[in-house]
């Protein structure tokens, strides 16, 4: 998991007036991608920030152009982007970043880790060494497969 | 019964070590009591009344004899000395001290027991038919289902922050005695022409403010895909289930609003996941898993059928107080010889469902003794011993009266379901377990309950609906006007059983009464009955058939402090 610091990251996000034409590093809302996909050109590495209300299939043919989506909660216990990181990563095949942002706390890792989140913003005040450790609590694996192990603990031992 | 292998135990353990990080986080401050919350809760850590409620999950009911001496270690050494189990066939402990719940977690780890998904907007603990594996009834043996789901949802990564809460429960007899209707999902084995197990899959049922039957998703889905159909169902309801109101957050109100559409919706994400999910046509479950898990809940070797049948009276006139418990507390068997037994926790002096620590361990020893090491906590809130032979009867009767679970009175008007309700739950809008004492009280002529009949009288102290108040034959539910308690009662609720027949939510009689009152309210409703009775007919029916309008003018008549509605 990639611990961003908000006050380092590269990527921006720009009000509407300020999103000219391709530039890097810009993370667009999907309002904003919506209206510049056309004019944006291949080379030029984009990020989309995703409401977690967004269906990502529709999203599906723009993925190879897209280097980082981001999946919103707006609150912690809101659990929609889960499901959005999931269809991404299992059924989309996406294998750019897919970073968690809004109120992310240290007791989602183990679930953004597997629902196929490689990044996270932590929310202002959260520790990054509880959160790595939240990370290591079931060393043995889950029963259910996931984005990070697609099979379950059934398949693995017959494996 | 299911045993632990390594990897249970060790992921057991590894969610206590889990759960004590968060909680020494929060008890040094880094972690919020609001943040805190959620966590605790898919755990069983409630914050309640007087202290935290912890509640402890019996996957499917079953209960090994280790088990519930521990829960009583735990009632004695952590708690006030009893538990209270509830509808869900879960534990419950009211009285230990936050600070010492990762110390009681460990404990209950030590004997292959967690709090894991007993709360919280997630899948909860999967219920089934209390004599599932001995039911003369049986398709098919609902508890490998039920084992192969607990782990499928245990810790399910995509679904711990759904919109609301989520239940799913299975049946697998011809008699349906796990309200399945009334589930999230409820699952019901079937065989198809060709002798092939499958589910039957009803979705969007529910109890709460706006009670609903669920709906038929399929007729007939091959058991081996309800990993990947229930993975379907419950993406969609994390998906599109409303999140703005806590009150129609359930999937109930999705699937009414959204009607075929939503089924539509589960059968294309189905199909997807089958043909494009990495991982997807992983969890189709291969008949080697299906047939490991199985060999746990084969019959037990020790178990020999006893042919030249059962006669209470062989060696003379049995007394009868025997007659009557093997009347009511004693259930057929699948295998000829034995019997099923049920422990009654419904009795004067104790609130329904509750156990003390020495009674815990009275009951172990009866199951040591007389049931092969096992237990069955079932949904109306009693303990049954499921492999008793016939020839020990009259012994577990003897035992049975010693420990205070003889009452002969399953299925009557005083086996009734209750919440804890507002003296111990901080959800509660009124108390039921006074209501319960009071009733329970108020009918103790054994000869009177028994020509009553059945009556399933279900008690909760808010919406929530812990007691089920909406299946009762009578049905009562506590309210809070302005501060004070009052209590809505109904009539002609059913689980969906053959007594009841087919699920619907009680009816409202009239107005909310005053608590004074609620003893003389079910006084009338039996006198009603009673007057209007035809011959043998069961309360739930002549209810059905002369309508509500005779039993609220009964009550009606017994207001003293609560006025007649207009």
């Amino acid at each position: 998991m990639k611990f961003i610091d908000r006050h380092t990251d590269s990527w921006l996000l720009l009000p509407d007036s300020e999103i000219a034409g391709p530039a890097p590093h810009r993370l667009l809302t999907l309002a904003q991608w919506e209206a510049v996909r056309g004019a944006w050109r291949d080379d030029v590495p984009v990020g989309v920030l995703l409401p977690n209300t967004a269906d990502v299939e529709a999203l599906a043919a723009d993925l190879p152009r897209i280097a980082l989506i981001a999946l919103e909660f707006p609150k912690w216990v809101d659990g929609r982007a889960y499901s959005q990181a999931h269809v991404l990563r299992a059924r989309l095949r996406y294998a750019g970043e897919v970073r968690a942002v809004g109120e992310v706390v240290v007791d989602m890792m183990p679930l953004l880790q597997r629902s196929g989140f490689d990044a996270v913003v932590l929310r202002e005040g959260e520790r990054q060494s509880s959160a790595e450790r939240a990370l290591g609590f079931f060393p043995a694996g889950h029963y259910q497969g996931d984005v990070l192990q697609p099979n379950p603990l059934f398949a693995r031992k017959a494996a | 019964m299911y045993q632990y292998t390594e990897f249970d135990r060790q992921f057991v353990r590894a969610r206590a070590a889990q759960f004590r990080d968060q909680l020494e986080r929060n008890l040094a401050g880094e972690l919020s009591d609001d943040d805190f919350r959620p966590l605790r809760l898919q755990n069983g850590w409630y914050i309640q009344r007087h202290a935290p409620m912890t509640r402890i999950a019996i996957p499917y009911g079953e209960l090994a004899s280790r088990q519930l001496r521990q829960l009583a270690k735990v009632a004695t050494e952590l708690d006030r000395g009893y538990l209270h189990f509830t509808t869900r066939t879960n534990a419950q402990f009211n009285w230990i001290p936050l600070p010492r719940a990762a110390d009681a977690m460990d404990m209950l780890a030590e004997a292959d027991m967690h709090g894991i998904q007993t709360s919280g907007n997630c899948i909860r603990n999967i219920t089934t038919d209390v004599f599932a594996g001995i039911a003369p009834d049986e398709i098919v043996d609902p508890r490998p289902y039920c084992e192969l789901l607990r782990q499928w949802s245990t810790l399910h990564p995509e679904f711990a922050f759904l919109p609301r809460k989520f239940k799913i429960a299975v049946s697998g007899a011809l008699e349906d005695r796990a309200a399945i209707a009334w589930h999230d999902i409820g699952l019901q084995l079937v065989k198809n022409a060709a002798g092939e197990v499958g589910f039957k899959v009803l979705v969007g049922g529910g109890m709460g403010r706006t009670p609903v039957i669920a709906a038929v998703a399929t007729e007939f889905l091959p058991w081996n895909q309800i990993m990947v159909y229930i993975e379907a169902i419950v993406r969609v309801y994390n998906r599109f289930g409303r999140r703005d109101n806590a009150y129609k957050a359930r999937i109930k109100i999705l699937v009414k609003a959204e009607g075929q559409k939503f089924f539509d919706q589960v059968n294309e994400e189905f199909r997807k996941i089958l043909a494009d999910d990495v991982g997807g046509s992983a969890h189709i479950i291969p008949q080697a898993e299906f047939d490991r898990v199985a060999a746990f809940f084969k019959r037990p070797e020790k178990v020999h059928p006893a042919i030249g049948g059962f006669d209470p009276n062989r060696t003379g006139a049995a007394p009868v107080p025997f007659l009557r418990w093997l009347d009511r507390n004693v259930h057929a068997h699948q295998v000829e010889g034995y019997r099923a037994v049920t422990l009654s926790l419904k009795r004067p002096g104790q609130a329904p469902g509750d156990v003390t620590s020495a009674q815990m361990e009275a009951a172990a020893t009866m199951a040591d003794r007389y049931s092969l090491g096992e237990l069955r906590v079932s949904h109306d809130q009693n303990l049954m011993l499921p492999w008793v032979r016939e020839a020990d009867l009259r012994a577990v009767w003897h035992a049975a009266q010693d420990a205070g679970f003889a009452t002969p009175n399953i299925g009557l008007l005083t086996d009734m379901i209750a919440c804890p309700g507002g003296d111990l739950c901080a959800l509660a809008n009124a108390r039921s377990l006074p209501i319960a004492a009071a009733i329970t009280e108020q009918f103790d002529d054994l000869d009177a309950l028994l020509d009553l009949g059945d009556i399933d009288l279900h008690i909760s102290g808010c919406m929530n609906s812990c007691g089920h108040h909406h299946t009762g034959h009578i049905g009562i539910l506590g309210i809070d006007k302005d501060g004070d308690e009052w209590y809505q009662v109904s009539v002609g609720g059913s689980d969906g059983s053959t007594l009841s027949g087919a699920s619907v939510p009680a009816k409202i009689i009239g107005p909310s009464f005053a608590a004074e009152e609620v003893p003389a309210v079910i006084q009338a409703l039996i006198d009603t009955f009673r007057t209007q009775r035809a011959a043998n007919e069961r309360f739930v029916d002549t209810a059905r058939r002369i309508g509500i309008a005779p039993f609220r003018q009964a009550t009606d008549a017994v207001r003293r402090e609560t006025a007649v509605a207009a």
